[in-house]
């Protein structure tokens, strides 16, 4: 018994060292605080890439689907662009938000100027980003909010505004449907912010006169973003309602399963505002003779957003200009109607699920995620 | 009745056998399609019947495999990742080409017979607990499914759309191949000598035992036929949703056992009821239909399919004999103070 007590003793002091250990190594080399104030940018370079030599690290929540490789490939191509960053280093928390802390404590004990950070876990991560930015490293949050405030919890947030998605979509349908239509609106979970952003978009663009009015339930229809969930709500909206002018989904690829429910019971797929993606591209150039009232516009689904939040990052570290915002509008993609910015793209070589509403090419996507 | 048997509630008046478990989900079927047609009209209109279908068809396929663990006296919990295994590898592997679409299920078909095995081997054969070991399992297919996909989501080919996901005769595809797993099932347990066994063993295993019956094979094998279903089940899924996720199978665990326990068939092993089985599926995807189309906010549709199947496991498991007669006793003997 005294044996086994004694290596339970020592087995608890060698965890309780290990842990002193970690604490230590995690905040000890700080002191990365660059002065914001540089002289001329890089020659060759863009604006945001200031003269001062960084490294920057680019860290995801979550970074297992073709969304995000896209997205990390955006970031690292975006960094490439500037020779003032001479190192960079990714981690990926994969979905796992114990990890993902101490991703970003390991990335600022190895002494990295600079973070671009997907908080997944939102509000989870705010105290991870506060320690790094405390300790003087430029932190940049971008896409999901982690709470806090910029300037006090890190420097800035980075942010997709679902609100102007909604706007875009809301005077595509005015101007498509000037004398009322009604509308479904499909979003993620039940209580997610950007369906209810979203809403608020469209919603001030529609006004409440009473001529567009939401079918379903308020402010969206919960899908959870699952083809399989959207598909029975689509097929029992299809049901219930016997007119609807207009789709509204924030996840335009899911619906490829769904909406050939339309031409099972007989009409014709109504108008639809949505997000990019190629498959979604492809059904409208496959589906769009046979289906008259098939209209489509959608709005680019935010690979880009990682752009913005580096050239933040990078000129804040490096001493360059910062960009003008710190919100990141997804742009009109598609309008199948008037064709501006864009006609409906279709790829039907490349894979379905890459997105053409990215800065990176077509053929480097598909490479990606072959 | 020795200690070891399992009772079999069934009515054995009539000339054909009908198991108490497809009278109460017979009825509760005709009962929600009739609540359908008065309350949510929507919801029994032929478009939502043939949106309904395919769901329904699903999920018969995968209740059907649960039912066969289930009569052993096991219980799968790997089905999330099997479903999500078999719809990874046949719209990752041909990527859009329908030529390798073929060579994809039988991979995938290939995979399920591993996985099958796998299970059987540690619960029919080591004797593992049936939980552990296919929670084990199921994390072991979803390393494979992260291992193909990397997690993302991909369509499936033209062909398996419109093969899984097309009409015929007016009636969804994916029926047809449920309405032949559900025969297919039906013909092997209760017309074959090898079937006649499984069933046997599943009844009583100390007795087949003692009769000479290879009960561990039989145990074993359950697993293996269980994966074959949940395999067709995610092939029609696949394309069925045409642009499905990496994680697909997740919604269908606590479903196929429902399906399973509100068909009749005890948890604790024993007879297995494919009829009833195939009808609860159709039960459950109708009332999801139901409470879409009834435009109750979704927090209650959660509370409708939960108090669903809560009053259909009661119906089986709460003894309502003993419940009146203990009811009884204390009336009487409340009017007697």
């Amino acid at each position: 018994m005294a044996i086994r007590k004694r290596i339970a003793l020592t087995a608890a002091g060698v965890g309780v060292l290990a842990l002193m250990l970690t604490a230590c190594s995690s905040g000890a080399p700080s002191s990365n605080d660059t002065p914001a104030t540089g002289g001329a940018p890089v020659a060759g370079a863009p604006d945001w890439c200031g003269p001062n030599e960084i490294t920057l690290g680019l860290l995801d929540g979550f970074g297992g689907n073709s969304w995000r490789k896209i997205t990390t490939a955006a970031g690292a191509d975006e960094v490439a662009k500037c020779p003032s960053v001479t190192g960079y280093e990714y981690a990926d928390g994969q979905g796992d938000t114990q990890k993902s802390i101490a991703d970003i404590q390991g990335m600022v004990a190895k002494g990295v100027n600079a973070l671009v950070v997907f908080p997944d876990a939102g509000e989870a991560m705010l105290p991870a980003l506060r320690s790094a930015y405390q300790a003087g490293v430029v932190t940049v949050p971008y896409r999901v909010n982690p709470g806090g405030e910029d300037g006090v919890d890190y420097d800035a947030w980075i942010g997709a505004d679902f609100t102007t998605d909604g706007e875009n979509w809301g005077k595509w349908i005015k101007s498509n449907f000037p004398d009322g239509a009604k509308i479904l609106f499909l979003s993620g979970p039940k209580g997610n912010s950007q369906g209810e952003d979203e809403l608020t978009g469209m919603n001030s663009v529609l006004g409440t006169g009473g001529e567009y009015e939401f079918i379903g339930e308020t402010p969206f229809e919960p899908t959870n973003w699952d083809p399989a969930v959207t598909q029975q709500v689509l097929t029992s909206a299809i049901a219930k309602n016997p007119q609807i002018d207009v789709i509204v989904s924030d996840f335009g690829p899911s619906l490829v399963g769904a909406l050939p429910e339309f031409t099972k019971s007989g009409r014709s797929i109504p108008a639809l505002a949505t997000s990019d993606g190629n498959v979604l591209g492809c059904f409208w150039t496959d589906n769009q003779a046979a289906n008259p009232d098939f209209k489509m516009t959608t709005v680019a689904t935010g690979n880009d957003n990682v752009r913005l939040a580096v050239q933040y990052a990078v000129a804040k570290a490096t001493g360059g200009v910062l960009p003008d915002t710190t919100t990141f509008d997804a742009p009109v993609f598609e309008d199948s109607v008037t064709s501006t910015p864009n006609p409906v793209e279709c790829e039907a070589d490349l894979p379905g699920d890459i997105f053409l509403s990215a800065e990176m090419t077509p053929q480097d996507q598909a490479a990606l995620l072959k | 009745m020795s200690a070891t048997e399992r009772r079999q509630p069934a009515l054995t008046s009539s000339r054909w056998s009908i198991s108490r478990g497809l009278v109460t989900v017979g009825i509760a079927v005709i009962v929600l399609f009739v609540v359908s047609a008065l309350f949510a009209p929507s919801s029994v209109s032929q478009g939502a019947v043939l949106g309904m279908l395919p769901f329904a068809a699903v999920l018969s396929c995968v209740g059907l495999g649960q039912m066969l663990v289930v009569q052993q006296g096991g219980i799968d919990l790997s089905i999330p990742g099997a479903v999500s295994l078999s719809i990874v590898v046949v719209s990752r592997i041909p990527n859009g080409d329908d030529s390798l679409l073929v060579p994809a299920v039988l991979l995938a078909a290939g995979l399920a017979v591993v996985a099958g095995i796998l299970n059987g081997l540690l619960i029919g054969r080591l004797g593992l607990n049936a939980i552990i070991a296919t929670l084990g399992t199921n994390a072991l297919l979803f390393a494979v499914v992260l291992g193909i996909s990397g997690g993302s989501p991909t369509t499936t080919t033209r062909l398996l759309r419109d093969v899984a996901g097309g009409l015929s005769f007016g009636i969804p595809n994916s029926v047809f191949f449920a309405l032949a797993a559900f025969l297919l099932v039906t013909l092997l347990v209760k017309k074959t000598v090898a079937g006649r066994r499984f069933e046997a063993v599943g009844a009583n295993p100390v007795a087949a035992r003692a009769t000479g019956l290879r009960v561990r094979t039989h145990q074993a094998a359950a697993y293996v036929w269980a994966q074959l279903l949940y395999c067709l089940a995610g092939i029609l899924l696949a394309g069925i949703t045409a642009q499905p996720t990496a994680f697909q199978g997740n919604a269908y665990l606590i479903p196929a056992v429902a399906v399973v326990v509100l068909g009749g068939t005890s948890l604790l092993g024993g007879r297995g009821f494919p009829l009833a089985t195939v009808v609860a599926a159709v039960f459950l995807s109708q009332l999801d239909q139901f409470v879409l189309a009834a435009g109750v906010p979704f927090a209650v549709r959660s509370i409708i399919q939960a108090a669903a199947l809560a009053v259909g496991v009661a119906l089986y498991t709460i003894d309502w004999a003993a419940l009146r007669a203990r009811f009884g006793h204390r009336q009487r003997v409340g009017a007697a103070a």
